[in-house]
């Protein structure tokens, strides 16, 4: 529980800030523009990415927090008020993304729940990439897709054969799909595949590549999906 | 071809795999030929063309892949396999020669999948398989492209076009189809228009029924 | 994606309006702007030059490049060059389909923009379709696509990656059962 540990501080001091101007925990200040930019970033790689990314959820929050305090100071304008109903539009725009990010990573972790809540060691660590409400979530899932294949099926099912294979007999997740992607920052010599020469990824180039050859570098934030 | 060197490194599988995924379900139920090597006590009756009470050796049967499988494993060696003609080298040779014009539905309507895997009881002709598979496919993928990406309208090249699709190509030319008539929407302007979700017609309907 | 969603992200970028109303700075989440002066310029996103339109708050003034001179050269240069030309947004159809709909009073010879845009789309698919017909041919496994913009990306993405991921299985049975023989 380290990390939530971690993302609680790191989103205290989100919250902390009352200003569009937010300090981050390495002292790098962010504006809230550039946090909903981040958001906006994290909604299309996780749109687009096979398996599920590591958790944004500390940018979710700045921005509910963000949300929040607006519609608290647009109580006192009226309907008919040309400024509130501009931000009010903007918020549902910002409150379209937050949904749409959460459902999406919902979604695969409904798909993949066994392959994310099983560790092994020649697979990813998933469950680090769960914000807390999304680990009890997909524990809980876990739990009710067993039990009611258990109580469906398994416990009639003669014993060598009763058992549910959490390693093999569950969905995962195609590593090798192909997406499109852009360079953020260059990038030397790249095997996009092994079929081919090593290449350089140049600033504002884009690709279709399989998932499996960029994914440290989306990691990393040197490369986008779009 | 291909130089298998420079495959080296290229990431196998299991990779993607949906254990419950129908299309992988349904491409396990088709029928292989098998010759029994051993006797199967009782089961004469599966065989339909004989009245002996038991299945015995040399007995050839078509069994579907799942089953075929598990009797051909290393350790208890029941049946032997032999590759359905469509994979064999003749039919290879008509693939080569002329993949576009091949009906892969008649031929074996998961005829990718099917082929894949057969690869496993490892046969050794799996190099040509293999090779005929992939060769096939990319023949065949730029006339999958002018399918998939032309106006739905139901034009005479794709009603002779489409039935000889194999079931993997038809996913492919359905997805795309699906994707263009998003677009053609966008483009009228039908999407910016709100639209309540099939699922929330559906139950409506279903209410009004149980009403009545 | 949707292309409703490709709208959304094109109604980020900035347009600039004429407002004809007064009012100080707007602090939104997403930047500030303003103010606003009846007949002086300013700069907003597209929904929001979009929605003050509808309630008649304002003129939208059309990027510069949309219009027939620019758009007759940026036809043409498309049709010579081989690859993809930049376009001036990276969702050029996108803003101008929701301009000609929304504030196409505002657009000087709009049909005829109209109409360009579109000629300048079909260059481009065609070209979009003949390059993949080659990347096929090459049997390429990867691809670089410069200049691509965001809808033409999601028009050729349902296609592309689906055949594509079906390739990748097919190439894998090859690695994983190499020819020892002399046949090849």
């Amino acid at each position: 529980m380290a990390e939530n540990k971690e993302r609680g501080s790191l989103s205290d001091i989100l919250n902390d800030s009352v200003d569009s101007e937010i300090n981050e925990d390495e002292g790098e200040e962010v504006t809230a523009a550039e946090v909903l930019e981040r958001l906006e970033q994290a909604w299309l790689n996780e749109k687009f990415a096979p398996e599920l990314l590591e958790s944004k959820v500390e940018l979710v929050e700045c921005m509910l927090d963000q949300i929040k305090e607006m519609e608290e100071n647009l109580k006192e304008a009226g309907k008919g008020d040309l400024v509130g109903s501009l931000h009010r539009l903007e918020i549902q725009r910002i409150r379209y993304v937050i949904s749409s990010y959460l459902k999406i990573r919902l979604k695969k972790i409904e798909k993949y729940a066994f392959h994310i809540m099983e560790p092994s060691n020649d697979k990813t660590d998933y469950i680090s990439r769960l914000s807390a409400e999304e680990h009890v979530y997909a524990k809980e899932y876990c739990k009710n897709v067993e039990d009611l294949l258990k109580s469906l099926a398994l416990d009639d099912m003669p014993p060598n054969i009763n058992s549910l294979d959490k390693k093999k007999s569950v969905p995962q997740p195609n590593l090798d799909s192909y997406l499109f992607m852009k360079v953020l920052q260059p990038q030397e010599q790249v095997e996009l595949d092994p079929d081919d020469q090593p290449t350089d990824l140049e600033e504002g180039a884009q690709h279709l590549v399989r998932y499996s050859v960029i994914s440290s570098l989306l990691e990393n934030g040197a490369v986008a999906l779009t | 071809m291909a130089d298998d060197s420079l495959y080296g490194s290229l990431q196998v599988r299991p990779s993607g795999w949906d254990y419950f995924e129908l299309d992988d379900i349904l491409a396990c139920q088709e029928k292989i030929p098998c010759t029994f090597e051993t006797q199967v006590k009782d089961l004469g009756f599966l065989d339909h063309g004989s009245d002996s009470e038991h299945i015995e050796p040399a007995t050839k049967m078509e069994l579907p892949f799942w089953l075929a499988k598990e009797l051909c494993a290393r350790q208890r060696k029941i049946i032997s396999v032999e590759l359905p003609k469509v994979y064999r080298e003749a039919y290879r040779q008509i693939l080569e020669a002329d993949a576009t014009a091949v009906d892969l539905n008649k031929l074996g309507p998961y005829f990718y999948s099917v082929g894949g895997k057969l690869l496993e009881f490892g046969n050794a002709e799996n190099p040509r398989i293999a090779e005929t598979l992939m060769m096939t496919y990319m023949k065949r993928m730029r006339r999958l492209m002018d399918l998939s990406l032309n106006k739905l309208d139901g034009s005479k090249e794709s009603q002779t076009l489409l039935p000889k699709l194999d079931h993997d190509e038809h996913n492919v030319f359905a997805f795309s189809q699906e994707g263009l008539r998003e677009f053609e929407q966008w483009k009228q302007g039908v999407i910016s228009k709100l639209t309540s979700s099939k699922t929330v017609i559906n139950q409506r309907k279903r209410k009004r029924t149980e009403d009545n | 994606m949707d292309p409703s969603e490709v709208d959304f992200l094109s109604e980020k970028q900035h347009v600039k309006i004429l407002p004809n109303f007064k009012e100080g700075r707007i602090f939104l989440i997403s930047g500030d702007l303003g103010p606003f002066e009846p007949g002086l310029t300013a700069e907003v996103p597209l929904w929001m030059a979009v929605n003050l339109k509808q309630r008649k708050k304002c003129r939208i003034i059309p990027p510069d490049w949309m219009n027939i001179g620019q758009l007759e050269e940026r036809k043409d240069e498309e049709k010579e060059r081989e690859y993809f030309t930049e376009m001036p947004s990276k969702s050029y159809l996108e803003l101008a389909s929701l301009l000609l709909k929304s504030a196409r009073d505002d657009i000087p010879h709009a049909d005829e923009v109209q109409t360009l845009i579109k000629d300048i789309w079909e260059i481009r698919m065609a070209k979009l379709r003949k390059s993949i017909n080659i990347m096929m041919q090459e049997k390429e496994t990867h691809a670089r696509l410069d200049n691509l913009t965001h809808l033409e990306i999601n028009s050729i993405r349902p296609f592309l990656t689906s055949a594509l991921d079906r390739m990748h299985i097919l190439r894998c049975n090859v690695v994983e059962n190499p020819s020892t023989g002399t046949d090849y």
